[in-house]
Parts: structure tokens; sequence; C-alpha cells
């Protein structure tokens, strides 16, 4: 009642409004109860606030939120959480399809009934604002900036949530609702409280921007399939785990997503469950490679009883990388490598399959390292890292050096053919070396890369020239 | 495959064509950096979408430099993305900074180390065979024709150079390779003996030192 009144004598301050409402009236149909609301107050947004007193504050309750916000999501696409217990909702895109704001408003609170969560709710056209009407207990929605401040007037300042020194040295002063600090000089206010409650009325009272974050569901594939019979080969289980993997497609392709990781869990009548974990070369949704991996990576398991069930469960979705269709069908050359990388990452796993890359250091162990992240298209090798452009390097190195004489001069089936080339370098972090290197070669033709430590005197095998 | 003309099963690099085998391949080569051996090889360079065989008594002789120039070069070539090179079950653990000195693009350089021998022939069949890779090298101590056969098959199905580096000691065995070397090395050469070359003929080509 209040805000219908309210609307009613702001509709005047908007001269240009009560001109065009009329004829737009006559040839639109509109539902019959739809208040005049002002041309500018149309486009602002809208925003619902809802405040559930009673949900559970102790455990992480992020969680449960973000279940009451997939289920408001039938309302609007734009829900923002605001933990610890409270949901935003824009509302002004909604109208058009549900009626009017106190309609909308009725109907986005019978939903919380029917899942029985008790809500505080409100709608105004700040999201601050609407959260201080649903935190003081509710009321029908307010849709006229202009009308804001006269309604925020009779709140208690403990609806705004502030911290409590700062409630407490406001009721010190004699202010005990919004209208008594509406009332105070802004300057004042700011040297005493920070600006911070400035900036806070300002949003409120919507003259100042207050952006609200999204909220993007986390949606996993998480799906489990019983099979009719235990299953003890595994033959047999690639083949009955189709339908499994064809979902799982199909659930990233209506999402637009793909996978990187896959987590597949075999349940056994009397074992423990086997885990396995599918890895892919880049983000991907395509049920062949989906199919062909899990049927590789398959291949390698011994199963230890037979399987009763299957659960499989995908990693956080990511969108798919854009690529173009090849007119001509043949789509090999990029798809090729990264499926060639996860086909033999899925049979010798993860850390039998691998890149190098060059490293800035001077020790020879050091200058050199594996990769792992194959698609991510590490920096370009830095040319010989610490090496000269004239220094010849091997291209085999031996993970450890290997003893080859002690310190006497050179003997045996090898002689010295270049060098000495000293590296000395790394005394900083304790693995300091001390060598003078020289290419080797043996009498069968092999050269060889050795070094003499300059401590002890001993000669090394470090690498071998192929 | 069922309509393919017979133009078209011709073209397909696994025909081999009795007739005009001593003709200029009309498979692309990769020329080997060496003048003395693109002479003695047919087409003038390295054969691609084949299997190489190398024999040799130990590692270290250069094996890996005699291919490095070609390796590079259809790198750097190469229209849109780089090729992959693979290599699977070397000896020693490859030695970064010296394959970037050569001017390898180390981004699309794979290592494959596969827990056996069988293994590691079923890794090249499927690199070969992927058609994303320019070549694969494959270091094996033994295996069996029907095995070669096959990563032969798979090499010119990709369209991909394998390269297979064995101990000398396989050098009187029958490999379906088009071509086999056997490699030596002294203080002033490098000795290749061409044991099979199709196309081409058998002998020997020293090449100098660098």
């Amino acid at each position: 009642m209040i805000a219908r009144a309210k609307e009613s004598r702001t509709a005047d301050l908007f001269a240009a409004a009560p001109a065009l409402s009329p004829s737009r009236a006559a040839t639109v149909p509109r539902a019959p109860a739809t208040p005049q609301v002002p041309v500018r107050a149309r486009n602002r947004p809208l925003w619902y606030a809802a405040v559930f007193p009673q949900l559970p504050t102790t455990e992480p309750s992020t969680e449960c939120l973000c279940r009451l916000a997939r289920h408001a999501q039938r309302f609007t696409s734009f829900v923002s959480l605001e933990p610890p217990a409270a949901l935003l909702l824009e509302i002004r895109g909604s109208l058009r399809l549900f009626g009017t704001a106190a309609a909308l408003q009725a109907r986005i609170d019978a939903g919380w009934a029917d899942i029985g969560v008790p809500v505080q709710s409100a709608a105004a056209p700040s999201p601050l604002a609407a959260l201080w009407f649903a935190r003081s207990g509710g009321r029908t929605p307010i849709e006229d900036p202009a009308a804001l401040a006269g309604c925020l007037a009779q709140l208690p300042i403990a609806c705004t949530a502030w911290e409590p020194q700062r409630l407490a040295r406001l009721r010190a002063i004699g202010v005990t609702r919004l209208g008594d600090l509406l009332r105070l000089p802004r300057a004042g206010l700011a040297r005493r409280f920070g600006t911070g409650i400035l900036t806070d009325l300002d949003a409120a009272l919507a003259r100042a921007p207050a952006p609200r974050r999204a909220f993007v569901p986390r949606e996993r594939f998480h799906e489990r399939c019983d099979f009719d019979a235990e299953i003890d080969r595994v033959a047999t289980l690639v083949r009955a785990l189709e339908p499994l993997v064809g979902r799982c497609a199909r659930f990233l392709r209506e999402r637009q997503a793909g996978v990187q990781r896959l987590q597949l869990c075999l349940r056994h009548r009397a074992a423990p469950a086997t885990r396995l974990t599918l890895g892919f070369a880049d983000v991907t949704g395509d049920p062949r490679r989906l199919r062909e991996v899990l049927a590789e990576r398959l291949s390698r398991l011994e199963l230890a009883a037979p399987v009763r069930a299957a659960l499989l469960r995908s990693a956080a979705l990511a969108p798919l990388p854009a690529g173009s269709l090849d007119a001509f069908g043949g789509a090999a050359g990029r798809d090729g490598a990264a499926q060639l990388i996860e086909r033999l990452r899925a049979r010798f796993g993860e850390n039998a399959v691998y890149g190098v890359s060059a490293v800035a250091e001077h020790r020879p162990e050091a200058a050199s390292r594996r990769v792992h992240e194959l698609r991510a298209g590490h920096a370009p090798a830095a040319a010989g890292g610490g090496a000269g452009e004239g220094v010849s390097r091997p291209v085999w190195l031996l993970p450890e050096p290997a003893f080859l004489a002690p310190r006497a001069a050179p003997a045996g089936d090898w002689r010295l053919e270049h060098g000495p080339e000293r590296i000395e370098s790394g005394w900083w972090d304790g693995a300091g070396i001390a060598r003078d290197y020289y290419i080797a070669r043996r009498t069968q033709g092999a050269r060889l890369w050795v070094f003499q430590e300059r401590r002890s005197g001993h000669w090394y095998l470090h690498g071998v020239f192929a | 495959m069922e309509s393919a003309s017979l133009a078209e099963l011709l073209a397909d690099a696994r025909v081999w064509k009795l007739k005009d085998a001593s003709a200029a391949l009309p498979r692309p080569v990769w020329p080997t950096g060496r003048q003395a051996l693109d002479a003695r090889l047919p087409g003038g360079g390295w054969p691609t979408a084949s299997l190489i065989e190398v024999l040799i008594a130990e590692h270290g002789l250069g094996e890996v430099q005699l291919f490095l120039p070609a390796l590079v070069a259809c790198q750097r070539e190469a229209a849109g993305e780089a090729p992959w090179l693979v290599w699977i079950a070397p000896p020693h653990e490859p030695y970064a900074p010296a394959l970037a000195q050569q001017g390898l693009d180390l981004r699309r350089f794979l290592v494959v180390r596969p827990p056996s021998a069988i293994e590691a022939l079923w890794a090249a069949e499927q690199a070969l065979g992927s058609g994303a890779c320019a070549a694969v090298f494959l270091w094996l101590k033994g295996t069996d024709e029907r095995w070669l056969r096959r990563l032969k098959l798979a090499a010119e199905e990709g369209g991909a150079l394998g390269v297979l580096v064995r101990p000398e000691r396989h050098r009187f065995e029958s490999s379906p390779a088009c071509l086999r070397l056997s490699m030596t090395r002294d203080e002033r050469a490098l000795h290749l003996e061409l044991l099979k070359v199709r196309g081409g003929c058998p002998g020997s080509v020293d090449l100098e030192l660098r």
C-alpha cells in the first residue's frame, strides 16, 4: 500500500512520463495491475534480495547458497551470491515475462516456500537497498529510485550489517535509523567514520554503481552405471562403459564445454574400489577421444575383482578451444598430435611422455629439464642455455656423471681431442661444480663429453655426442 | 576406399610400382645437408614416408647429427604449425641446450620412454601413423621383421620418416626398410655403408667431419 502511494507521488516528478504512458497503454495490452512507472525507472536495474535467516552459518554455507542460487536461476539469468546468507537477483529483465515486480516477487517467494526455506525478501533499484530491506524483514518492491531515500530512512541501522564497533559508535551519537544518518553532513560523517560509510549510502540510494558478480554454476558430470551382471573381463567392461561415456560426451556437448580430466571409479563386491584418472592432452568433449583414451587406459588395467558398478565424474568443465572445421573432412594435423600424446600417456603414464626445455644455467646437469605440459607452448628455448655459440654440447647427457678413471692422465681406450672448457659455477646454492670439460674420442669412434673434477682430479663421463 | 580409382590407388605410397622404381620418386625428400650423400640417394635426400634403418656398433658416432639438418629444415619450412619430432626409447636423456643450439623447435619435440621393446614398437607405430609427426626416431636392441613391416606401413600411411637405430649385429637380417645404412667413424671421416637403397645403388660414402 505504501509503495503504491509513493510511486504515484513520484510519477509526478517526471513530466514526460504521463504524456507517454496513455498512448502506449492503448496499443500494447498489458497486465491490468501495472502501476505507472516512469520511463527512466523502467530501464534501471531492479534488484530482488532474499535473506535466509535460518541458513546454517556454521558449516560452509556457500555450498547451500549455491544450491539456492541454482534454484533462483529459473527467474533471472543474473544471480549473485551474498554470503553468508543472502542472494541478489536482477529482475528488471524478467518483468516482461512475469508481469509486475510485485507479482514476480510473490512468485519467487512462493518458490522458496515450495522448497521449505524461510525467507525475507525485498526488491529495490539498488542491490544494497534491496538487501537492507530484506534484512529488516522484507517489504513490497520499490521501483523508483527517488522513493528510495524516504523508505530507507525508516530502517534501523542494524540492517546494514556494518561491523559492531561502527554501529555502536553511531548509536552513541544518537543515530538509530538510517534517516538520522542521511540527515548528517557528509563531510563530518566521512571524517568520523571513514569514506566507506558514504560509499555504502550512495550505493544504497542508487547514486553510485554497486556492481555484483554473477553466479556461474560449477557443473560436473557425475553419473553412475550399475551393471546387470558382474563384469570380469576388460574387453567387456570397455563395451559396457560405452553408454556412460556417450552420456558424458552429450553432457559436455550440451554445455559447449570440455574436460581435461575424467575420473573413473570401478566398484567391486568385496575389494576396495579401483580409481582411474583419464587425462587428455587438451580440453576435449569428443566422444571418440573419450572412448579411445578410456579403452587404452583400461587395457593396462588388471581387474582386481569383478566390477559391479562404475562411476564417471568429470573435473571442472572448461570452455572448448575454438577450432575451425576442415572443409574437406580430414582434420589430421593439430588434432593428431594431441590425440597421439594422450594415447601414449594413457598407455605409458604421464611421466613417460615428455618434452625437454633448455634452461639458462651454466651447470650442464641443470641446463636441461623435462617438460610435462606439452600443449602449453612453453617459452622457446634459449640457445645453448649458458653455453656460448661456438661451444658444442652433446646430444645425450648422462643423468649422473659416470666415473671413468682416477686422477692420472687419461688412459685406456679413449683420448682427449678438444678442450678444456672450464665450467665453475653454482657455489651459491651448495651444489657448486668446478670442472674442466673435454671432448674425447674412443678408439671405435664414439665422441664423448668428459670432465676432470678440479678438486679431486678424477675423470668422469658426462655426455655422448651422437 | 571402396570407390577409389586405379589412379588413386597407384598414388598411394604403399603401392610399389616395379616399372618406374628407379625413376624420380613422386614423394618429397629432405636434403641431408651433405652433397656427397645427397648424390647417392634417389631423389637427392632422405626419403620421407618411409623407414630408414641405421646400424651402429655403439652410440655416439654421430647418428643423430646425420639427420639433424634435415629435421631442422623440415620444422622451419613447414607451413603452419611445425610438425612434431618424436624420440622413442633414446639410450640417454636428450640434452636440450644441444638440440636448441642446432635449431630444433623444442616445443614440438617429444620423448617417449615405454617400459618394453614391444611397447616401444607400438608407440612408434602410433606416432608414425598419426600424421602429426615429421619424424620418429626409435632406438631398439632387437625386433622381428613383422614389426618392422608394420612400422613401414605406418610410416607410409602417416607420411612420416621413421628412423630405426639398431646395433650392428642385425646387419645380415632381412629388413623391409627402404634405406639401410651402417655407420663407422675414424679420426678423419664418417663412413656410411649403404646396405640397401630402394631405387638406388648400394655402396659406401665417406663424409668429412665438421
